[in-house]
């Protein structure tokens, strides 16, 4: 019993001059364990996810009947077909700043100074809390596309369109946690960038295509709009469901997400091991 | 040859103006349990995150069984376990979900991870509460789990951050007797603590640190002997600590003048304490049996009752008391 706490560390490198930096292999591995610790607390509290399921359903029904008659028809389709998946996107942006809000609230505690004195990747725990999260966007994709089917709106490329939406809300909403950890990072103060965090969110909604074309919003918005990735988002869902060409929303899209996810991720890492 | 566990040399480290670490130089032998004492503020917590490789140095070399800081972060991380101010524990998780997940994390493999947990849940008496939510724990039971916790990688050097703070009698009793243990099994431990008693009865090693700089460093008795200061030990007749006090204090600047013929001995309102529960005057004498006559006379000048009066050794407390006083007073000339 007492030599099991004599140093049984492995032969000695000494010479060794280089770090023993973990593998991709240790950041997977590490990563889904912390993963996994995010969902075995949320398995412990379900009650964490009433308000995340709820508030897709809220939004989409108040948003729907309040301006469903505005307009009857958008590039030629029903102006319903056209915002739900506006709407849709609205959701994962105000959903995003649970990810940067969880990670600033644990960097400062006693498990993530244990975290960063382990010889696990630093990234694990930024990435392991954006595993656990998809769960959380899948769970609300899902909700939105039952809810969205009862207020009108269809998929009309099946099952694959259905899976391609859902797809498109974690990855979009996975990458906007990880831009939102890094800014929460920045902030610092949890109770500043829970209030912080969902400020940007407002105009990048509402500058967008989410909820009217580009063209007729104000003239000033319009440059704005087009570039957005909410713009860019909401025209990917609109091609699954109507089926229309994928190619250049996917790739406009898919270069966002590159960009919300790889260079706040990096800088999100490195301010989580300075917050120690 | 054999690296210590811990060679630290010239550490510097500042938070914007603040000067945490000036220059510390430690060394800590393999299998020794070093104590690193100070008051809050000294810079104990900032030099165990240099060590654990939370912070980085500004300058000054760090390693920890020859394994750089600074250069091999994750090398070092590998055979050390921290203990931390905050418990490291997630709270939604049960006591064996913490200990396996933490030595997963280390590295175990599942198999591994699940045999070791339920070996340290045995041993830090927690096999019962295993199964339960680390938020249910007391604080003594917290304290042992994220210390079990700590042990999960078998490290070679333990660093302990005021692990006992905040913890009752009963508690730290048990996690002491938890330490001494893993000190006997051979671990090299450092732990930082404002319990002297503490360091006096277990440490090998005792570094004083104040206001960033190790000033002084030896065995508890050596520190104790090197102040080379003893102390008046007053028990009070009556309940009023704060009139004895006063006697002694008011007549500081006079006694030094006026009763300078009389061999009076000089002393600080710092070397005094009083304390009002066990109605104890103690007094750094730094002028020896000098300082015991002038506090004699300027005690009767007073009219204050003494049941007691002593000269002795001082206890770790009081050496540390009179070390840190130096340091203060030097600081301030170097100012």
């Amino acid at each position: 019993m007492t030599q099991a706490t004599t140093a049984g560390t492995g032969p000695a490198r000494a010479g060794e001059r280089r770090d023993e930096r973990p593998g991709l292999c240790r950041l997977a591995r590490d990563s889904l364990l912390i993963a996994g610790r995010y969902q075995r607390v949320l398995r412990g509290s379900p009650g964490r996810l009433i308000y995340p399921l709820l508030q897709p359903v809220l939004i989409l029904v108040l948003f729907v009947s309040v301006m469903q008659n505005l307009t009857s028809s958008v590039a030629g389709g029903s102006y319903r077909q056209f915002l739900i998946p506006g709407i849709m996107i609205q959701n994962v942006v105000l959903t995003a700043p649970v990810t940067g809000l969880a990670i600033v609230r644990d960097a400062g505690t006693g498990l993530a100074d244990r975290f960063r004195s382990l010889p696990m990747p630093r990234s694990a725990a930024l990435i392991g809390r954006s595993v656990s999260d998809t769960v959380v966007f899948l769970a609300q994709a899902l909700v939105m596309i039952g809810v969205g089917y009862l207020l009108g709106f269809r998929v009309h490329t099946g099952l694959a369109g259905a899976a391609g939406i859902a797809l498109v809300a974690v990855a979009f909403g996975t990458a906007l946690g990880i831009t939102c950890a890094w800014l929460a990072l920045l902030i610092r103060d949890v109770e500043t960038a829970e209030r912080a965090l969902f400020f940007p969110f407002i105009p990048l909604a509402f500058v967008s295509s989410a909820y009217a074309p580009a063209g007729r919003l104000a003239g000033w918005m319009q440059p704005v709009a087009r570039v957005n990735p909410v713009s860019a988002a909401a025209a990917v869902l609109r091609a699954l469901a109507d089926g229309g060409p994928l190619a250049v929303p996917v790739l406009h899209l898919a270069a966002w997400i590159a960009v919300l996810a790889v260079v706040p991720g990096v800088l999100a890492v490195r301010r989580w091991q300075a917050a120690a | 040859m054999t690296n210590p566990a811990i060679a630290a040399a010239g550490v510097v480290k500042s938070f914007g103006s603040v000067r945490a670490l000036r220059g510390v130089d430690l060394t800590v032998p393999a299998g020794r349990m070093a104590a690193l004492l100070g008051p809050n503020g000294a810079g104990k917590t900032t030099l165990v995150r240099i060590l654990a490789t939370l912070l980085r140095p500004d300058a000054g070399t760090v390693t920890v069984l020859g394994r750089d800081v600074t250069a091999r972060p994750y090398a070092v991380r590998a055979v050390i376990g921290l203990t931390g101010q905050y418990a490291g524990l997630d709270e939604a998780l049960t006591g064996t979900g913490n200990l396996v997940l933490i030595g997963r994390l280390a590295g175990l493999g599942r198999r591994e991870a699940g045999r070791r947990a339920a070996e340290l849940a045995e041993r830090f008496g927690l096999a019962d509460a295993a199964g339960r939510k680390a938020g249910t724990y007391s604080g003594g039971m917290r304290r042992r789990l994220d210390l079990a916790a700590s042990l999960m990688n078998r490290p070679a050097l333990l660093i302990l951050d005021e692990p006992t703070t905040g913890l009752d009698p009963g508690s730290r009793a048990e996690l002491w007797a938890a330490l001494r243990e893993l000190r006997d099994a051979g671990t090299t431990m450092l732990l930082t603590t404002q319990y002297l008693e503490e360091a006096d009865r277990f440490a090998d090693q005792v570094h004083v640190l104040d206001h960033g700089e190790v000033i002084a460093a030896g065995t508890a008795s050596q520190l104790k002997a090197r102040t080379g200061t003893q102390v008046v030990d007053v028990l009070l007749a009556g309940p009023d600590t704060a009139a004895a006090r006063a006697s002694l204090t008011s007549h500081l600047g006079a006694a030094h003048l006026g009763a300078a013929h009389l061999g009076s001995a000089h002393f600080d309102p710092a070397d005094l304490n009083a304390d009002e529960a066990s109605r104890r005057l103690t007094i750094l004498a730094r002028d020896g049996l000098a300082t015991l006559l002038t506090v004699a006379r300027l005690l009767r000048a007073g009219g204050i009752e003494v049941a007691d009066i002593a000269l002795r050794q001082p206890s770790l407390d009081e050496a540390f008391l009179a070390l840190t006083a130096g340091t203060t007073m030097t600081g301030a000339k170097a100012r």
